[in-house]
């Protein structure tokens, strides 16, 4: 589904990534773990296409169609998702118009009707129930007041309407208490599907407790020095990042 | 450098329709006040910005013809008045007759009602305090008015629907209009005017508005003011408003720009308890001009005003926002709130927000906050992430930061064609390249 090669990315003339290879098909859930600073943030929002990054080297494609040359919203369109490490406020906006706007833009991509008013808002509630959000947060600004777990939730919840063949989860549990960790699992869990690939960034191994990887790759200063299982992991708890070679003032345990 | 020169001498003819006693006498006195009027230059403070763009030319100076017929003002559906060039058109007009509701034009007055008219013009805008250095261009209307209307309610009378006055102004050729609206509404009345400005003809011409209120105690006045007029018309209004015991003004304007586009706002909170709330959104674009200037004047104890004004501007254009609160020594227990806040769509675009406060009481509470800024590429970013085009996504924060205001306007008709017009400001500022 998604073939990463040799991808280098830099911002503000900064090189932050420095050759990444990356496999991924479909039906698997890819973790990346690593230190703070090690590039991580960086591959998610240019595999999103933030335009603050420039690639320099390097091709992805998603099912054989070069991603790199997509804008944004057509990368979207084609089922890239990223939940965001720090959700955008958005005041005036309402979750609700939001929402059903991203909706339709994807199903008039795929040549379907638009979802009316009433439709969408039954979808809509059905879905916030799903991660557990209150429905009247539907007709607040996006992300507006939220707490750190209410826009984590918000993230899933977009996910589970959108439907993606490729999300990528992005720090999706840091700030989470434990049960709001649990709610957003599961949202993750329910995504899981033969047809889709997600790809979980992570600085922390105990989301790999509830939402269990297929590959856990070890990513530092721009580059994957590791790839194994879901034992890779545990061996990080354990041992730090340290133990790979890796400076880190963090570690991999929680 | 060149000195401050005066009005043409072409603009002081005197103005052509026949009005009553004691109008007539008035507007004569004002007219002959015109040679000392001086045309304000970029150092005259309340026309800084707008001086440069102000085109007084000798082919302006006359009235627009005042037999011209209305255009198709007529699919507004409710009471409507029709001015067109700033003359009452009765037969385009239509509202029934309703109890303790008088609609009259000035040609049509007299007795009382002549007497009242005169009592009441002017009253809220030339008896402004003069400012230092400030020019006061509605003297114009004061020297020029052809007609007008005077608007009068009863105590206790409640309009059940939106009152709608279309000021059309057809520029077929170069000229002036000067239309003229004066509102008593008695104590405890009720009433909602809409005052529609709209133009047809390409000509380079000036609207020069004059309105007033005058509140009864108690009495509940909304005034909302849209402006569609063309880029040719140069369009100088002023709206003055004097309130007393419990009474509450809400005024909702909605400007796109033009050429030149100039709104001054006087309130006057004279009674104790009487309140207002100012709302104001304006969209520029291309090379437009918008420049609207507030005054609250808290006179009386015990008054609270709330203003709110937000500019839009695009490409090349320049919209200002002055807004002045005047909390005078008697004042006490005022409370006053004024925010401005503006976004700028492009680098060549230019806003301009100058709060003003002169507090002379020591029991106040007043608050007044300005912000310019962009859109913020994260959250354009974070739209399109999710299948939003870019252009959906700049409509959707740009919609965002004036939905608010465009909400609260409490006439749907007036809500439909301010979004209209704001579809149309997006086409053109959000061309997809």
């Amino acid at each position: 589904m998604l073939s990463i090669k040799n991808l280098h990315a830099s911002v503000e003339g900064k090189q932050i990534l420095k050759g990444i290879n990356l496999e991924i098909k479909a039906g698997e859930v890819h973790a990346i773990m690593g230190p703070n600073g090690s590039g991580k943030s960086t591959l998610s929002q240019v595999l999103a296409g933030n335009d603050a990054f420039e690639v320099t080297e390097g091709e992805v494609t998603l099912n054989g169609d070069n991603l790199l040359e997509l804008p944004t919203e057509a990368r979207a369109r084609e089922g890239v998702f990223l939940a965001f490490q720090y959700p955008v406020e958005i005041p005036g906006v309402s979750n609700l118009q939001f929402l059903r706007t991203a909706v339709n833009a994807m199903r008039k991509h795929q040549g379907k009707d638009d979802m009316n008013a009433a439709e969408f808002m039954k979808l809509a509630k059905e879905v916030s129930k799903q991660v557990d959000l209150d429905p009247a947060f539907l007709k607040r600004g996006v992300n507006e007041g939220f707490s750190g777990g209410e826009k984590k939730r918000n993230e899933i919840m977009q996910a589970l309407l959108l439907q993606p063949k490729l999300a990528i989860l992005d720090e999706t549990d840091s700030g989470l208490d434990i049960d709001a960790l649990k709610v957003v699992s599961d949202g993750v869990n329910a995504l899981r599907a033969p047809d889709r690939a997600i790809l979980m960034i992570t600085h922390y191994q105990r989301l790999l407790d509830h939402i269990v990887p297929d590959y856990v790759h070890v990513l530092a200063d721009g580059k994957i020095i590791k790839s194994g299982g879901r034992e890779l992991a545990l061996e990080l708890e354990a041992k730090g990042y340290g133990w790979l070679g890796v400076k880190d003032n963090t570690t991999a345990s929680h | 450098m060149k000195s401050a020169s005066t009005l043409s001498s072409a603009f002081l003819q005197s103005a052509g329709q026949a009005l009553p006693e004691p109008l007539l006498a008035l507007r004569a006195n004002r007219a002959s006040a015109l040679t000392d009027l001086l045309l304000p230059t970029r150092r005259t403070e309340n026309w800084k910005y707008s001086a440069k763009h102000l085109k007084l030319t000798d082919e302006m100076a006359s009235s627009l013809p005042l037999n011209a017929s209305a255009g198709a003002e007529a699919d507004i559906q409710g009471y409507t008045v029709v001015l067109v060039n700033g003359v009452v058109r009765p037969e385009a007009s239509n509202y029934p007759a309703l109890e303790g509701l008088s609609i009259q034009r000035f040609s049509d007055l007299n007795g009382d009602d002549a007497e009242l008219a005169a009592d009441l013009l002017g009253k809220s805008i030339s008896d402004q305090p003069a400012k230092h250095g400030s020019i006061n261009l509605s003297l114009l209307n004061a020297a020029r008015f052809e007609d007008g209307l005077l608007i009068q309610l009863q105590p206790g009378t409640v309009l059940d629907q939106p009152l709608f006055v279309v000021h059309h102004t057809s520029a077929s050729h170069s000229g002036s209009a000067f239309p003229c609206i004066l509102v008593a509404a008695g104590s405890n009345s009720q009433l909602t005017l809409v005052e529609d400005y709209v133009s047809s003809g390409e000509s380079p011409v000036m609207v020069n508005t004059a309105t007033e209120f005058s509140l009864g105690d108690g009495a509940n006045v909304t005034s909302v003011r849209l402006n569609t007029e063309g880029q040719n018309v140069q369009h100088m209004g002023t709206t003055g408003v004097r309130q007393q015991r419990n009474s509450r003004f809400e005024s909702h304007s909605v400007g796109f720009g033009g050429t030149l586009r100039r709104h001054d706002l006087h309130v006057r909170l004279e009674g104790e308890g009487a309140e207002c709330k100012l709302n104001g959104v304006v969209v520029t674009q291309g090379t437009q001009h918008y420049d609207n200037h507030t005054t609250i004047e808290h006179i009386a104890a015990h008054c609270n005003s709330e203003e709110s004004y937000r500019n839009i501007a695009a490409d090349k254009s320049h919209a200002i926002f002055n807004g002045r609160i005047h909390i005078h020594q008697d004042a006490q227990k005022s409370n006053a709130n004024m925010s401005n806040k503006n976004l700028l769509l492009t680098n060549g675009a230019e806003i301009d927000s100058k709060p003003e406060l002169e507090i002379y009481a020591d029991d106040v509470k007043c608050a007044h906050g300005a912000t310019i800024g962009q859109l913020d590429n994260d959250s354009i970013f974070y739209l399109v992430s999710r299948g939003l085009s870019p252009r959906d996504a700049k409509v959707l924060l740009t919609m965002a930061f004036i939905n608010e205001l465009v909400a609260q306007i409490p006439v749907e008709q007036v809500r439909d064609t301010a979004n209209t017009g704001l579809n149309q400001f997006f086409d053109q500022a959000f061309q997809e390249v």
